[in-house]
């Protein structure tokens, strides 16, 4: 495997300008979609087969650290985890992990099973009707076999979002995280960095300015796969209930069977 | 911000004939090796009735497909710790043991019977797999009380059997074939499995807590309660220990045990659709 490529997302130097999502869906030619209403900016509500990175809008009062409501950008977008769901989920073989480490979704061979989307732990897989299959972000794997970076990084105006080898970005992050805990931003924190972590880290990791959860995104995701051998155990044990009442039923008595 | 995969009705119906062609053959496998001569009309009932129904389970999950013409890709892939991948294999091995267990339900030579006892024997792994893996497959998601649930396949399994026997039960009856020893017996293995049912669903709900409520409370909630545990488990329990004496009980019970089994299916599924 060649080495790691990443995408690093840093929300504090996002202005919301949504050149990342107009990018992505120019290049990847995503096509239209009627808008949301959301009650906010932020549209649309959810990563859709048309939408694959997606800033989100997060009202938090109190957020701020001179305790103000804090309006919170957030690019959102495939994680491209390190462990991830919708690759152990799909039955064809069609995502696949590339050699720069990110999962992607081949068109060709995909059934539309929609497995996948059950089992990414962020709600990223989208089933589009009109191909029968599903889509979420290539981490344009077209550019970055072409030595070219991500559409959104490539758009993004103040460098929010970054694309690089992942170990050069997240040391950048890790220094980043200093700077803004010394200018007071006390919850600023990196989301998905540590490989270490959850899901073996994330190959498009974020750093946040408040909880994760305060973003909608999960504290602690699980590979949904993880308890496969538990959940079948306990199955064999009421297969073996039900099939021993049943000889029980049927055996011949006297004869203890046949 | 998790999304649900739109898996509607044809997947609930998948799920409830899957487990009732499970359990039905497993039933009769049991029967034919373990039991008499004279349960052997229990056993054909068991084969001949998973035989159209896997057929059946295996078009839907086809249709279900957003390219069906590419479903061959899960077949050609194979993934041993992927539900869905072993799935879409087990559907396709399972329905060729159905179909030579209905071929072989009419052979009256000694020796291709007991042939047929010896394939049904690894048919019926086969059988359990099928009632079985589907539950695994919604507790291996991400989706929330669906992944909560480590019970979710051993629940699916007791269902498929108690809805595979309950359906023997009815063909029987209706088919005027419940005068025999045959249906005492097979009132007496479904009554276990109505037990086994109970049991795990009360564990499978006392371990998910208040990860239960899409099913437990809300929209879904009534026809939980009342048209599951209620009338298709508790009832037909009840009416099961008569069933013996009164075979029009029995049958009743057996149209309520399949009711309930598809009851279960529909609240489980439908619930996380959003
Ligand atoms: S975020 Fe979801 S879609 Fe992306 S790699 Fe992880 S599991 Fe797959
Ligand atoms: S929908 Fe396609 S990509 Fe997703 S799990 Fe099924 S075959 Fe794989």
């Amino acid at each position: 495997m060649a080495r790691t490529l990443a995408m690093f997302t840093d929300t504090s130097l996002c202005i919301g300008c949504r050149a990342c999502q107009v990018a992505c869906k120019q290049w990847n030619e995503l096509g239209l979609e009627v808008p949301e209403w959301t009650g906010g900016y932020q549209n649309h509500a959810h990563f859709t087969d048309k939408t694959y990175r997606l800033v989100r809008f997060v009202e938090a009062p109190g957020a701020k650290p001179n305790g103000d409501l804090a309006w919170l950008l957030m690019s959102d977008v495939c994680k491209h985890c390190a462990q991830a769901g919708c690759l152990d989920a799909c039955p064809t073989g069609a995502i696949y992990r590339t050699e720069f480490g990110t999962v992607n979704i081949n068109q060709d061979v995909c059934n539309g099973c929609r497995y996948c989307v059950a089992s990414c732990p962020f709600g990223v897989v989208s089933f589009n009707e009109q191909t029968g299959t599903a889509k979420k972000c290539t981490f344009c794997n077209d550019r970055i076999h072409n030595g070219l970076g991500p559409a959104c990084a490539k758009a993004c105006p103040t460098d929010s979002i970054q694309f690089g080898f992942r170990d050069e970005l997240v040391a950048k992050a890790n220094k980043r995280v200093e700077t803004l805990k010394g200018m007071g931003f006390k919850d600023a924190q990196l989301y998905g960095a540590d490989s270490g972590g959850f899901l073996g880290g994330l190959n498009a990791f974020f750093l946040l300015l408040a909880k994760p959860a305060t973003y909608n995104l999960p504290d602690n995701p699980k590979l949904p796969q993880r308890n496969v051998v538990v959940d079948s155990l306990l199955s064999i044990g009421s297969a073996v209930l039900v099939g021993l009442g049943a000889m029980l039923a049927f055996r011949e008595r006297g004869k203890g069977g046949r | 911000m998790l999304k649900a995969p739109g898996w509607e009705m044809s997947i609930v119906w998948y799920f409830f004939l899957g487990g009732i062609a499970g359990g039905a053959y497993f039933t009769a496998a049991i029967a034919d090796n373990f039991g008499s001569l004279r349960d052997r009309s229990v056993a054909r009932v068991g084969y001949l009735l998973s035989l159209p129904l896997v057929a059946i389970c295996g078009v839907l999950l086809i249709a279900d497909l957003g390219v069906p013409a590419r479903f061959m890709n899960m077949i050609l892939h194979f993934k041993f710790w992927d539900p869905m991948s072993i799935g879409a294999w087990a559907v396709g091995v399972f329905g060729g043991f159905t179909f030579v267990s209905s071929v072989l339900s009419f052979t009256s030579s000694d020796s291709l019977a007991s042939l047929r006892r010896k394939i049904s024997l690894v048919g019926m792994l086969f059988g359990f797999f099928l009632a079985g893996y589907t539950g695994v497959l919604l507790s291996n998601s991400a989706m929330p009380f669906w992944g909560d649930s480590r019970l979710m396949g051993a629940l699916f399994l007791a269902s498929g059997a108690s809805t595979g026997m309950a359906a023997v039960a009815l063909i029987m009856f209706l088919s005027g074939g419940s005068a025999g020893e045959g249906w005492h017996k097979i009132e007496v293995a479904d009554r276990f499995s109505m037990i086994v049912e109970v049991i795990v669903l009360g564990v499978f709900l006392a371990l998910l807590g208040s990860a239960a409520r899409p099913i437990t409370s809300g929209h879904f909630g009534p026809l939980f309660w009342g048209g599951l545990v209620g009338a298709g488990l508790i009832l037909p329990l009840v009416l099961n220990f008569f069933g013996g004496r009164v075979r029009a009980l029995g049958a009743v019970s057996a149209a309520l045990v399949l009711m309930g089994g598809f009851i279960l299916r529909y609240v489980v599924v439908m619930s996380i659709q959003g």
